[in-house]
């Protein structure tokens, strides 16, 4: 049995616009979602933003009722045994919020303790243990308004872990950290499934699910359109090549014409320092680096260069074709 | 069951800790209820004798205790809400009238501080001194206020569970429990039919009992009253939250900012 | 031209983006109901005091409550616009200033009228108080100048909002000030001398004397002395407030004061 299971999970919200006369709308957050985790696992849902991640998440927390489809945590089901799911899971989101700020870190972790659950005895060693695991040993008296956003999001790490859940739910932990704190929060992440734990981990970069998940969910407008390791996922589009154009400003319409070239399976442009460069995917074996340079008639040209595709080329052109 | 006991009091005391560090807003739940005092000061003395004046400051007294909770109650799952902690509390195993009631009980403490400015500034401004007979009873008249009274936030917070403005809805339930709870207006004084309102009201009874234990009577029975009602708030409060907390989930309000 | 299309087309847009959480469930209960209950609040404590009539009250009150609308309008109208950080683009504008604040006080005042003047109808409505027809219109008049005035302070409280944090405890606190001082519901007889020299300079209070009169049967010249000096303090609370908004802008120019405060 999985140990977090999603069938055709479906959210739907309804919102309002205009004022006097006020109109429903109903947008479909999440359109049928199915995985499943297993014991042990680091899985990683990867979407663009608005993607429905953060709604999956909160479905698989508790959070939010789904409109329809089932999932379950350990077994209990996430609407019916709300209550059971909650003890064995923990809770983290990324940004600065989430903590009582005119508290101590200290105080913050024993209301929560106290939350979760934690039997009476074993509250204070587990909190002294999790200070040292996220290494804010020493400034825990301190009021939280004082902490720097890296600490805050530690002491947010070590609130959800206070029960030792077996279970931990992730949702775009390493947002806003600056690298060397997003580094050294990831390694607490990836250590969390060798002592055991299953992990659900949602971002939306691509590097940081390459990184650390044994296996990738890619969700784009409510659905998942691949689903596989990182290895399976890169192999998807392996078997291709990548084009990268250097051009001083693309002119109007480029893309298109580029898109439409026979072979072409996706394209992009990204900007880079002074440049923007035209990333073009084609099959391996078709050579159409002369026609995309047609298609840049009289604009100025720097570097063309041919490469390998990485996971990131795979999920834009996982992520492009739904559009 | 001592799990339950130790998070009440845990949140109670955590939730003071903010609340107490938090200058401005103290500063106006204080001064606020002085406004009204004092113009219930001026008043009363223009109109009656020195037995009035005392009546009136004890009544003005309690209608700080009162306001504290009822414009956090609704205000209350707002900051929560900015906090970002909204969530995490409603995610939590814990049920969630653990977590609500001393936050309200809390605010309803806060509110002892008005009592004593109140009587301060009766005394200090307009020389109405403070005679208690029975100042045990006193005491825990004054505890039975507080407590029924954060019970009674208790209520209206979970009522407003489901609602985004519901600070609105709270700030309007501060005048009319002003008024019907015989503060500074003897119940004798309000129509028939809103009687029976404000029995049903442990501020009323509360009110009664800081009184009767000041000026002598018998506070006994209006405390036992008092938090007897106290008692069915939070009962009800739980009954109706469980419904609310689910429609909330079906409505994805919980994080709405 | 674009002047006037600042001043009505800006302050109406800018109205409407900022009180965006103004959604009926929010507007009735603040200022619809909450002055009922604030007329029936002092209507008995008179009773129960044995001090004013019921008229005396609910004119006092009605009036007296009109400074939420204005001051909290105004005060939000602008500190908002640094909460949603759009404050530093609306000063760079090149739109004279003038029609600009303008603009937004005028809905605001509108507001304030139109609140102070439901809480009058529905206090006589309540209790009865036998408003003459011939005062009408006069106290309509009297409405809109006691309106005018509280925004003009408004003004004042919403350059000083853009310093201080917590325009919201500023506002309060001097709504309670108004409720003493302007002889809502303490008789200006029963306020010792220094209180009664403050009341003289303050908003709302030669207003509410003058309709007052009127409810008793006085006629608009009566008062018209009265109108004058609560329409005068007014003007000078709004043209203080408007030299503060000037200066903080200069300020902040100067000292980089205003997205931080």
């Amino acid at each position: 049995m999985a140990v977090i299971e999603a069938h055709d999970l479906r959210r739907t919200y309804k919102t309002s616009t205009g004022t006097i006369r006020r109109r429903s709308l109903e947008v479909e957050a999440v359109r049928g979602v199915d995985f499943a985790v297993e014991k042990g696992e680091l899985f990683g849902l990867l979407g663009p933003n608005g993607a429905g991640k953060t709604t999956t998440i909160k479905m698989l927390i508790t959070l939010l009722i789904p409109t329809s489809g089932t999932a379950s945590v350990l077994g209990y089901d996430v609407v019916k045994d709300a209550r059971a799911v909650r003890k064995l899971i923990g809770y983290v989101f990324g940004g600065e919020r989430g903590v009582y700020e005119r508290l101590s870190g200290y105080d913050n972790l024993r209301y929560f303790a106290e939350l979760y659950g934690v039997p009476g005895k074993r509250i204070r060693p587990r909190i002294e243990e999790l200070l040292e695991l996220v290494g804010l040993k020493g400034r825990e008296k301190e009021r939280v308004e004082g902490y720097s956003r890296g600490m805050k999001q530690r002491l947010h790490v070590a609130r959800g872990l206070l029960h030792d859940p077996p279970v931990v739910f992730l949702d775009e932990p390493t947002i806003g950290l600056d690298p060397v704190g997003a580094r050294e929060l990831r390694a607490t992440i990836a250590s969390l499934t060798e002592a055991g734990k299953t992990v659900l981990l949602t971002t939306h970069y691509m590097f940081e699910a390459d990184a650390l998940c044994d296996r990738i969910a890619v969700i784009a407008k409510g659905e998942i359109v691949a689903q596989g390791t990182p290895a399976d996922l890169k192999a998807g589009v392996a078997e291709g090549a990548v084009v990268e154009v250097e051009v001083f400003g693309i002119p109007d319409g480029t893309v298109e014409r580029v898109r439409e070239l026979d072979g072409v399976r996706a394209v992009g442009v990204e900007e880079r320092d002074q440049a923007q460069v035209l990333v073009v995917q084609t099959p391996a074996d078709v050579e159409l680096t002369h026609a995309i340079l047609g298609q840049l008639d009289g604009a100025s040209v720097g570097r063309v260069s041919r490469r390998e595709p990485t996971l990131e080329d795979a999920y834009v052109a996982l992520v492009g074709e739904s559009e | 069951m001592r799990a339950a006991v130790r998070l009440l009091a845990l949140g109670w005391l955590f939730h003071l800790k903010m609340l107490s560090r938090s200058a401005f807003d103290g500063l106006l739940g204080v001064t606020w209820p002085l406004f009204f005092a004092t113009i219930a000061f001026f008043l009363f003395r223009a109109g009656g004798g020195e037995q009035t004046l005392l009546y009136a400051s004890l009544g003005a007294a309690v209608m700080g205790i009162w306001s504290m909770t009822s414009t956090s109650a609704g205000s209350a799952l707002q900051r929560e809400r900015w906090h970002g902690t909204l969530e995490l509390l409603v995610a939590a195993p814990a049920n969630f009238a653990l977590i609500l009631l001393p936050l309200t009980i809390a605010m309803s403490t806060i509110g002892a501080y008005c009592l004593v400015a109140t009587l301060l500034w009766g005394r200090v401004l307009f020389g109405i001194e403070l005679q208690v007979e029975q100042p045990l009873l006193f005491a825990v008249s004054i505890v039975a206020a507080v407590v029924s009274i954060g019970a009674l936030g208790f209520l209206l917070a979970v009522s407003f569970v489901r609602y985004r403005f519901a600070w609105a809805l709270g700030n309007l339930f501060e005048y009319p429990v002003w008024l019907i709870c015989g503060f500074l207006v003897p119940l004798s004084l309000l129509p028939g039919w809103v009687r029976p309102i404000s029995w049903a009201l442990a501020p009323t009874w509360g009110v009664r009992a800081i009184r009767e234990s000041a000026l002598g009577g018998s506070p006994l029975p209006d405390v036992l009253l008092c938090l007897g009602l106290g008692t069915a708030y939070v009962l009800l409060g739980v009954l109706v939250l469980e419904r609310v907390l689910r429609a909330a989930r079906a409505r994805a309000v919980l994080s709405l900012t | 031209m674009t002047s006037l299309r600042v001043f009505f087309i800006g302050g109406l847009t800018s109205y409407r983006a900022l009180f965006y959480w103004l959604t009926p469930w929010v507007y009735v209960p603040s200022l619809l109901v909450a002055p009922i209950f604030q007329i029936l609040l002092f209507v008995y404590i008179g009773r129960s005091a044995g001090v004013g009539s019921d008229k005396f009250y609910v004119i006092g009150n009605a009036l007296q409550y009109a400074a939420i609308p204005c001051i909290f309008a105004m005060g939000f109208a602008i500190s908002g616009e640094r909460f949603q950080k759009t404050l530093g683009y609306i000063l760079v504008s090149p739109a004279r200033r003038l029609p600009l604040f303008l603009g937004r006080a005028l809905p605001v005042m509108l507001n304030g009228a139109f609140v102070a003047a439901f809480s009058l109808v529905v206090g006589d409505l309540l209790l009865g108080i036998d408003l003459p027809a011939s005062a009408l219109a006069p106290l309509a008049l009297v409405v809109l100048v006691c309106a005018f005035s509280c925004t003009g302070l408004g003004l004042i409280t919403a350059a000083l909002g853009l310093r201080v944090r917590e325009t919201a405890v500023l506002a309060n606190i001097i709504f309670g000030l108004l409720l003493i001082f302007t002889g809502a519901n303490v008789p200006l007889g029963e306020l010792p001398g220094w209180m009664r020299a403050i009341s003289e300079v303050i908003p709302l209070t030669h207003g509410i004397e003058a309709a007052r009169e009127l409810a008793d049967g006085a006629a608009l010249r009566d008062v018209a002395g009265l109108l004058g000096t609560e329409a005068f303090v007014g003007l000078g609370y709004g043209v203080v407030g408007y030299g503060l908004l000037r200066f903080m802008e200069w300020q902040s120019r100067l000292y980089a004061t205003l997205e931080t405060a």
